[in-house]
């Protein structure tokens, strides 16, 4: 028996990565926005999509080695891809959130989650088409 | 999921606008409250701060109001010698509000609000267009 497991495929695992990143970034922002008048606050954002993936394939390769039946193989490290945003401005009372910057974020965030689900439902159709009855 | 925190930190940022409209409102209401009796203070103009705040329940970190404390500036003396709350010398203690102050406050907190609202926007039809993926 052969079960077929889209996440095997690699467009597919691509696209849940990006989904999850993109989800991550909108929370990071969301915070953003909600601290724009919070004294000394500092602006987060995600590392670069591209950076991110090979971090985190960086991450999984590194595992604790087992030498014994007894050991615990442990979870791989979970590296924090969280980084500080360069302040392009600062107010009076410390905070460096631009809400312009911020809010150009949250549409490029919205414009790359449209494009990734879009890619998705077509891959998606192909198969569709490959499975149906002729 | 990450996308319904996103909403309740756009919601939390929207709340703490409201209280910060509604110090303000307050602030300039009591614009002109003066004491009752001779030498009494007048109304203290209010302050609000923020602070950003890990929210357990949820497990992300959230914008929460800090304090609402009192603005300790010098109240201004206007002479009225026929007015209640005159002193000795006939000087009324007015409240140290200023009006401009409070609108420009007023301004910001609606910007903010905005910004909040917006997000939660963007986030919402995010999460309909993953939900629209099952047609």
């Amino acid at each position: 028996m052969w079960a077929m497991d889209v996440t095997d495929i690699g467009l597919f695992r691509l696209a849940e990565q990006r989904l999850a990143w993109v989800d991550q970034r909108q929370q990071v922002l969301a915070q953003n926005i909600s601290n724009a008048d919070t004294p000394d606050y500092q602006p987060r954002d995600l590392l670069p999509f591209a950076q991110f993936i090979k971090r985190s394939a960086a991450a999984r390769a590194t595992r604790l080695a087992v030498t014994e039946p007894g050991h615990l193989a442990g979870r791989p490290p979970q590296p924090d891809f969280d980084i500080a945003s360069r302040p392009t401005g600062r107010a009076p009372d410390g905070n460096a959130v631009s809400l312009q910057e911020q809010l150009t974020k949250v549409a490029d965030t919205d414009t790359t989650q449209a494009l990734v689900l879009n890619l998705y439902h077509t891959y998606l159709g192909m198969f569709r088409t490959a499975i149906d009855k002729g | 999921m990450d996308l319904t925190k996103a909403l309740t930190i756009s919601a939390r940022g929207m709340d703490v606008q409201s209280t910060r409209l509604r110090v303000i409102a307050e602030n300039l209401a009591n614009e002109d409250t003066t004491g009752s009796t001779p030498g009494a203070d007048p109304y203290r103009r209010k302050t609000i701060t923020f602070d950003n705040r890990m929210d357990r329940a949820l497990g992300v970190e959230t914008v929460a109001v800090q304090s609402i404390g009192e603005d300790m500036s010098a109240f201004p003396l206007r002479y009225d010698p026929s007015h209640p709350a005159a002193n000795a010398q006939g000087y009324v203690k007015m409240p140290n509000v200023n009006s401009f102050t409070e609108i420009m406050d007023m301004r910001e907190a609606q910007r903010s609000f905005s910004a909040n609202l917006n997000v939660l926007q963007v986030t919402r039809s995010m999460l309909t267009r993953a939900i629209d993926l099952l047609k």
